[in-house]
């Protein structure tokens, strides 16, 4: 166990520990550029150069280890002309456009300039020209004028997706980050160089120019595209979801996401449900609410009674889910588990083939005996067993054919957030929200209970709800007592009656979540957690999704 | 910091002041005085009968905006929202596209200024890196019956702007 | 019969439709130009005629225009018969004032010889307080009726002091009809004074018009409407309606004019001359006529000198002195009274 010294201040740490790391434990700020946590460490930026007693030259911060008696400098006048000569360097073929550099406002280069040199540019040459808006693959464009070196994309591509599509070609002052040729940047985690790049030289095809970054809201949330609830950030702006990022979290996805989950948002904007329907009565009323069609669905539910059922939506929220089990047994309604399709792409990194968030989560709330399967539910369906059906949620793995299937059943209802086959042929549709427009919980496939976060406003307001919010109501139309008003209460409810969820509650969770049956003990050291995130993400902003200007209508 | 009093000696009023009569026949004199001077005698009158006599605005008036072009009549504008980001009406609205010259690469698809938000700050002409929103036009908003012709768009803001001294892009470029 | 009748309407038209109207008409520009020109202004000039301005005279006829095709709004009342009749109950007081003003000697400048015209002035000029507080309160609007609260409290306040004011003079000519005091003014005293209110009763004088300003609400007595900053009563009225009602104000000025030269500048009698008729009746009511008109520019001066009273000093000024003052003056003019009967003066 090393004890050293930095700054005066003395620290002692496991052996193998580096300056940087343990700088970082005492608070002490290294400005960097190719250090990553998750990536081997390549030491070629000198960025972190930091100046040790008895050594002649300063010594890389990111790569030295610790030893005993070790005393090290990080702010000292040879230090502090070491970063300025070495962001003169990395600036020096820099073409400066941070005007029209996506990175800005998020950009490690801009921050550790105004933090660390602010000296002017000496160059009285042209500078160096390289590709500009060179796409590497269908998803990625390089600028090469913007790279500064640090290879981080190499690394992420050699070590943690082991495609290695990437290299520098060429030497000096005219190397760039090139694929072999023939081959593009095509592989299911490649928008994570994007994020990991330091500067603006990767930037993403999808949300290139798009927005702004200091324009953004960033909310902490978990995606819900498959069954591994990796952390996310949602950046959105005027209610309007703009990226998803991927959040740390050691627990789960470390530093990264796959591209299908990034892109994931795409799909909840462009097929949202946004009006309530009902096909079977003709309604003397021009405009019908939700609240119309979700009495409709409680008097259909009431009349069937026995002869009829619910399939749950394996990405619904447990608060959901616990509510949605309540007023089915209290029904008579059998239950079924439905949801999206378990033979999803999966490998070893990230991707799970189950592509619903929260099976875990909901297997765990109905209690011992596992809920049937939609194949269970067509057999059922096919004998003519159901006078009603209450479908939770629009997305449902099903035959080619919903409506051959269901075409004995006299009434079909949707909780629907998103648009589908089901969705076409339901009699009663109610409109929900979108997981980004409420609070919850899910839990992933490795039994972590984590939060997803409300990132935008319910829109449109007064016609769109959160599932339990609707299925409250037609649990009240049809005369059974319902008082829950916050997905908290019913989240303490759940908490009460589960012992897998004993000591649980929001703020336990906080940002990392808690496994199931932990008692509300974290199994991570939230600080060393804190400290492993990448420096350059950028702080979270306090960010209030109901404030908007009254012109910004 | 001290506060320091100063008394203030107010004026007592006499019988004269407080009887008001001659204070009004004094004021009624200055009034009819002026009155007849600017009916028949030498005129005092500032008033500009304006649509026939124009006042010239001050060089630094902050005018209509425009949109500087580039020497081949694009616009210079790179829609880097550093005017909307200053704004502090939020009265621009700018929405970028990629550029099919790559080393243009950014370019406003839409630049939209309200100009019923506006507050005329000159804001946005300060934080403007490239010299390509000035407020120089000298030229004042003028009303209109709806609201939407308020909404000026890129068109009729490159329409009063023209070519910039400065070199696009910075002097190493 | 019929005689009478026509030489009434006659009357009627002449005095009221020719004189008061047009002058109250000529009023609404007059003041704008007037506050323009006491401010280094120039003042409304824009509308023209053939492209003449005539220094924009013709707004004129251009508000009048606009006046009656503007909207004509109705406010959410139940009071909707109370609404459109008041600005008639504000602007008919004021006209019937000119009933009993003499315009020059004899009966054919003089509507009605009622016996008792000092009086029916005071009471018919009290009347005009239910025009605004009808309309205001039929208008259901919070702000007009605070407004026309203001207006009552100001208008009784001063109508007190205005009548006491009057009692002085009714002292000294001996009478309360307007023509008799009109032709008692025409006597010189020592033989070279005239005898007019205004040399009798100089305070009199001065209270009646304060009061008279405070009665017609305008500068510096314009709390219950003042233009730009204070809401008042009529905020409700448009269109012609609310022509009417500003009608009635400007109406009201010369209503002012026409009983401050009757009662205290000697009505149509020209100074050191005597007898009536020919050529001399035509003098005489010109002399009338001038007199009214000095007496209502010296309203609109007013206006445009002084600033606005507060509430507090409105109310301070009528009650706490106006009226002990108008009570010192009867005082005084019995006394004197009292000795000159004696002889002793």
């Amino acid at each position: 166990m090393p004890t050293l010294k930095i700054d005066g201040q003395e620290i002692q740490v496991e052996k193998g520990t580096t300056i940087l790391q343990a700088a970082q434990r005492l608070g002490i700020r290294i400005p960097t550029f190719c250090y990553h946590p998750g990536l081997s460490i390549a030491a070629n930026c000198r960025m972190c150069l930091v100046e040790v007693a008895k050594s002649p030259k300063p010594m890389p911060a990111c790569h030295a280890q610790c030893a005993d008696g070790m005393e090290v400098f990080t702010n000292t006048q040879k230090v502090q002309e070491t970063q300025k000569a070495i962001l003169e360097f990395i600036l020096l073929n820099h073409p400066v456009d941070c005007p029209i550099c996506d990175q800005a406002g998020e950009c490690v280069l801009q921050d550790n300039y105004a933090d660390y040199s602010l000296s002017p540019s000496r160059l009285f040459t042209k500078k160096v020209h390289k590709a500009k808006a060179k796409p590497l693959g269908p998803k990625i464009i390089l600028d090469a004028e913007r790279c500064i070196l640090c290879t981080r994309c190499v690394r992420f591509g050699d070590e943690i997706t082991k495609t290695g599509e990437l290299r520098v070609m060429s030497r000096g002052e005219h190397s760039e980050i090139t694929t072999f040729p023939g081959k593009t940047l095509d592989n299911p985690y490649s928008l994570n160089v994007v994020d990991i790049c330091p500067v603006g030289a990767l930037t993403s095809i999808d949300f290139r120019f798009k927005r702004r970054v200091w324009f953004m809201s960033a909310t902490r949330s978990v995606c819900t595209e498959c069954a591994r609830g990796c952390n996310i950030r949602i950046d959105s702006f005027q209610n309007k979801i703009e990226r998803y990022v991927p959040n740390y979290n050691p627990k789960v996805n470390q530093w990264w996401i796959c591209d299908s989950g990034r892109m994931s948002h795409t799909r909840w904007t462009a097929n949202r449900v946004t009006e309530p329907r009902n096909t079977r009565t003709e309604s003397s009323k021009t405009a019908i609410s939700t609240r119309d069609v979700a009495d409709e669905m409680a008097k259909a539910l009431v009349t069937s009674g026995k002869a009829s059922a619910f399939v749950l939506d394996a990405s619904m929220p447990n608060e959901d889910a616990f509510v949605a089990l309540r007023l089915a047994r209290a029904v008579g309604s059998r239950l079924y588990l439905g949801g999206r399709a378990q033979n999803g792409p999966q490998d070893e990194l990230l991707r799970l083939a189950d592509r619903n968030a929260n099976r875990t989560g909901i297997s765990a709330i109905a209690g011992p005996s596992p809920l049937p399967g939609l194949a269970e539910f067509q057999k059922d369906v096919a004998s003519g067993a159901f006078k009603t059906v209450l479908f939770i949620g629009g997305e449902h793995e099903g035959p080619d054919k919903w409506a051959k299937l269901l075409e004995k059943v006299s009434v079909i209802g949707v909780l629907a957030d998103i648009r589908s086959d089901l969705v076409d042929i339901a009699h009663i549709v109610i409109p929900a929200a979108v997981p980004q427009m409420r609070e919850g919980t899910v839990v992933n496939s490795h039994g972590r209970v984590q939060r997803i976060r409300q990132a935008i406003r319910l829109e449109p307001a007064g016609v769109v709800f959160p599932y339990w919010r609707i299925l409250k109501r037609i649990a009240t139309t049809a005369g059974l007592e319902a008082t829950w008003n916050s997905e908290r209460a019913i989240f303490g409810e759940i908490v009460a009656s589960m012992p897998q969820f004993a000591e649980m509650t929001y703020d336990k969770l906080g940002d990392l979540g808690l496994p199931l049956g932990s008692n509300g003990l974290s199994d991570v050291d939230v600080d060393a957690a804190t400290r492993n995130i990448d420096p350059s993400a950028p702080q979270y902003r306090k960010t209030n999704i109901n404030s908007r200007m009254p012109w910004q209508h | 910091m001290a506060a320091t009093v100063r008394p203030v000696q107010r004026k007592e009023f006499k019988f004269r002041e407080s009887s008001y009569l001659p204070e009004v026949l004094r004021g009624l004199a200055i009034t009819t005085r002026q009155f007849w001077r600017n009916l028949v005698g030498q005129r005092d009158i500032v008033t500009l009968q304006y649509p026939e006599v124009k006042k010239r605005y001050p060089n630094r008036f902050r005018g209509r905006h425009r949109l500087m072009l580039r020497d081949d009549g694009q616009v210079r504008c790179v829609a880097c929202m550093l005017c909307s980001t200053a704004c502090p009406a939020n009265c621009i609205h700018i929405v970028a596209a990629e550029h099919t010259n790559t080393s243009i690469e950014k370019f406003p698809q839409k630049f939209e200024i309200d100009l019923l938000v506006c507050i005329y700050c000159g804001f946005c002409e300060e934080a403007c890196p490239c010299d390509a929103i000035r407020m120089d036009s000298g030229r004042h908003s003028l009303p209109t019956f709806s609201r939407s012709p308020q909404n000026i768009g890129k068109i009729d803001l490159m329409e009063i702007g023209s070519l910039s001294i400065a070199k696009q892009g910075g002097k190493n470029a | 019969m019929l005689e009478l009748i026509l030489l009434s309407v006659a009357k009627v038209m002449g005095i009221v439709m020719v004189f008061v109207m047009a002058v109250a008409a000529l009023l609404t520009w007059i003041e704008r130009k007037q506050s323009a020109l006491i401010q280094n202004r120039v003042g409304p000039n824009r509308a023209s005629v053939a492209g003449l301005r005539l220094g924009g005279i013709f707004h004129l006829a251009a508000d009048a225009v606009k006046m009656l095709t503007k909207e004509d709004f109705d406010p959410e009342t139940d009071n909707p018969l109370m609404f459109r009749l008041a600005p008639f109950l504000a602007v008919v007081p004021v006209m019937l004032l000119f009933a009993v003003i003499p315009f020059g000697p004899g009966e054919h400048f003089l509507i009605s010889n009622v016996g008792v015209g000092a009086l029916f002035i005071l009471a018919v000029s009290s009347l005009g307080v239910y025009g605004s507080t009808i309309g205001a309160w039929a208008s259901n609007n919070n702000f007009a009726m605070l407004g026309s609260i203001r207006t009552t409290a100001q208008m009784i306040s001063y109508e007190v002091s205005m009548g006491l004011n009057l009692v002085g003079i009714f002292m000294i000519y001996e009478s309360v009809n307007l023509q008799d005091i009109v032709i008692e003014q025409g006597s010189l005293i020592w033989g070279w004074l005239p005898a007019w209110g205004i040399v009798l009763q100089p305070l009199a004088f001065i209270l009646f018009m304060t009061a008279s300003i405070a009665e017609t609400k305008r500068a510096p007595f314009d709390l219950p409407e003042g233009e730009s900053e204070i809401v008042g009563y009529f905020v409700e009225f448009s269109s012609m309606r609310f022509g009417l009602l500003a009608l009635s104000e400007f109406i009201g000025i010369v209503a002012v004019g026409a009983t401050a030269a009757v009662l205290f500048l000697g009505g149509w009698q020209i100074p050191w001359v005597q007898g009536t008729g020919g050529w001399l009746t035509v003098a005489q009511v010109g002399a009338m006529i001038l007199k009214t008109l000095f007496v209502v520019w010296l309203q609109m001066a007013i206006r445009w000198t002084l600033p606005r009273f507060r509430y507090d000093q409105l109310m301070r000024l009528g009650w706490q002195y106006l009226l002990p003052l108008s009570l010192l003056n009867i005082f005084i003019t019995g006394v004197v009274l009292m000795f000159v009967e004696q002889g002793r003066i």
